[in-house]
């Protein structure tokens, strides 16, 4: 059950997260179009481009914050997993081997509990379902933010007549079915060849 | 006053002692970077993208007809049976007699994220097989595929019985609901669409967290204890940083591969179902009906025998043997017991069908 407090106060981070948006949007919209009439006139188009331009990066900067609210969410129960486990397992050793240690000896027969039980104790929590469901969304936030980055990038790429990583990605597809295609003649060119030669 | 006097002065000696390592280990250490990792010698015999063929240069006189063809694994790369004079898997079976080919997989680069399955079992190792037979004037020869590679040689094997003579599969990544590993558990929980549509290939990055994952203190800290503290011991110094320096060397993984990979055998887990597509043909297992020998090491925190075990029990052979060792992972193929027990007889096994 979430608090009142809680409630509220992740109400408010929304509200604030949408107020700018509108505002960010509002004027790089307004810029746009206000630059779109008379500047196009006097200009030749780059002005307009960057103001088209100003507005997709303005987009993703806002959802960038938006996946940040939620890796923020998964990386701190990542954290809280790992160090929870940590202090149960220092307790376990703890247990285990409750005087300081006087000699060499000692010394290695209490590392050996030591890194026994810890390794245990955090291969347990790898191996749980909700290590592996939080460390899922996790990684999926993280491409997420990613995505956006590569998004930023395409923009400015091609703003200055570079191909996107889309346009790339075609090209790379196109190669690799024609090299598939190529392979699979060569390949049947060799065994008909050693039929021949039979 | 009681706990002053008690301090052993053996402490403050090894903490010393263990200073003075860490100090002078440049000394005596070579730079991983300074080790090669190719020890038996080879030609490259073929070269396709970036796989490379490699042609063992026979140690004695070959004494069995059919020429092993070995298929490694996409994670790492193929050093691993090589990696040192007294540890190299390769060098064993050479000096078993045999003839030894070795896929090498190479380095993916971007530009490969599309290569899947199909590129790998009908592609590269299709054409490697060819190539083979056309140099030995075979008909067929024996596949040997371990981890991940032998993932690849079972599908190759279903859908081209004919080609292979004698199939071995050691430590086979097959069924992904019995996994009981780490590696399996973040594999069940993965968006593999997302990751290759937004980053293309599997970074090595991802590799490496899933190797912290594995004994985090065991391997992580002790490890590194252990090193220093036998920084004079040169054999165990010089096997150390050889290993090392292959578990640094992680590629890329080619995306739509592991997107088929995450998504066939860990999530849906399609092969032991016979339900997989390779390209467009479907992966019946029953059609390895050669004679089969898989070996499976009941340490194995990487692929768990439960994993690997029910291809013994899937496959169409009636000549199969199952051997499972008291080992890990590395600890099957490049290990004392691996030159002492699981090569001995996986060549006597061999021998009696090659």
């Amino acid at each position: 059950m979430q608090s009142k407090s809680a409630k509220d106060s992740v109400e408010s981070s929304t509200n604030m997260t949408e107020y700018y948006k509108h505002l960010s949007l509002f004027w790089t919209d307004i810029i746009h179009l206000m630059s779109s009439k008379p500047q196009a006139l006097t200009s030749i188009g780059p002005m307009r481009a960057f103001a088209a331009n100003s507005k997709k990066i303005s987009v993703e900067l806002i959802e960038i914050n938006e996946n940040l609210l939620g890796f923020n969410q998964y990386i701190t129960e990542y954290y809280k997993q790992l160090s929870e486990v940590w202090g149960v397992a220092q307790k376990k050793v703890n247990q285990k081997a409750p005087k300081i240690p006087q000699d060499v000896e000692q010394i290695e027969a209490v590392k050996r509990i030591w890194i026994d039980i810890f390794d245990n104790d955090f291969t347990e929590l790898f191996d749980s379902k909700k290590f592996g469901e939080n460390y899922g969304n996790l990684v999926s936030k993280e491409l997420e933010l990613t995505k956006h980055w590569n998004n930023i990038t395409n923009v400015i790429l091609q703003s200055v007549n570079l191909p996107s990583k889309e346009e790339v990605d075609e090209v790379y597809k196109e190669i690799h079915s024609l090299k598939k295609r190529v392979s699979k003649l060569e390949l049947e060119l060799k065994k008909e060849k050693r039929k021949n030669a039979k | 006053m009681q706990n002053e006097s008690a301090i052993d002065p053996k402490i403050i000696e090894e903490i010393l002692k263990f200073s003075k390592n860490v100090i002078d280990a440049p000394k005596f250490v070579s730079a991983p970077d300074e080790i090669s990792l190719e020890v038996t010698p080879h030609k490259v015999v073929q070269e396709i993208d970036k796989t490379r063929l490699l042609h063992y240069k026979p140690i004695i006189e070959t004494k069995h007809k059919t020429p092993l063809l070995i298929s490694y694994a996409l994670i790492n790369r193929y050093h691993i049976l090589d990696i040192h004079p007294e540890k190299s898997w390769v060098r064993n079976l050479l000096e078993q007699g045999f003839e030894v080919y070795m896929l090498d997989w190479g380095t993916p680069t971007s530009m490969d994220k599309y290569l899947d399955f199909d590129d790998y079992v009908n592609g590269y190792l299709e054409s490697s097989v060819e190539h083979i037979k056309n140099q030995s004037s075979t008909e067929q020869i024996s596949l040997q595929g371990y981890c991940t590679g032998a993932t690849i040689a079972t599908a190759y094997t279903a859908l081209h019985p004919e080609n292979v003579k004698n199939y071995i599969a050691t430590a086979p990544v097959i069924d992904g609901w019995k996994d009981t590993t780490v590696i399996s558990n973040l594999a069940k929980h993965m968006d593999a669409d997302k990751m290759v549509e937004i980053i293309g290939n599997m970074p090595p990055e991802f590799m490496y967290y899933c190797f912290s994952v594995l004994k985090p203190f065991e391997q992580g800290i002790e490890k590194y204890v252990k090193f220093f503290k036998n920084i004079d011991d040169k054999k165990y110094v010089d096997n150390f940083l050889r290993v090392e320096k292959w578990l640094g060397d992680t590629p890329p993984i080619p995306g739509e591969l592991f997107k088929q990979w995450i998504k066939d055998i860990y999530q849906e887990n399609l092969l032991i179902q016979n339900k997989m597509h390779v390209g467009d043909e479907l992966i019946d297992l029953k059609k390895i009906d050669m004679p089969m020998f898989t070996q499976v090491a009941v340490g194995d925190h990487l692929v768990s025998p439960e994993c690997s075990m029910p291809l013994h029990y899937a496959v169409g052979s009636e000549d199969k043997t199952l051997k499972i060792y008291p080992t890990g992972h590395v600890g099957m193929i490049a290990s004392s017991l691996s030159q002492k027990k699981v090569l001995p007889e996986m060549g006597t096994w061999l021998a009696e069908r090659s």
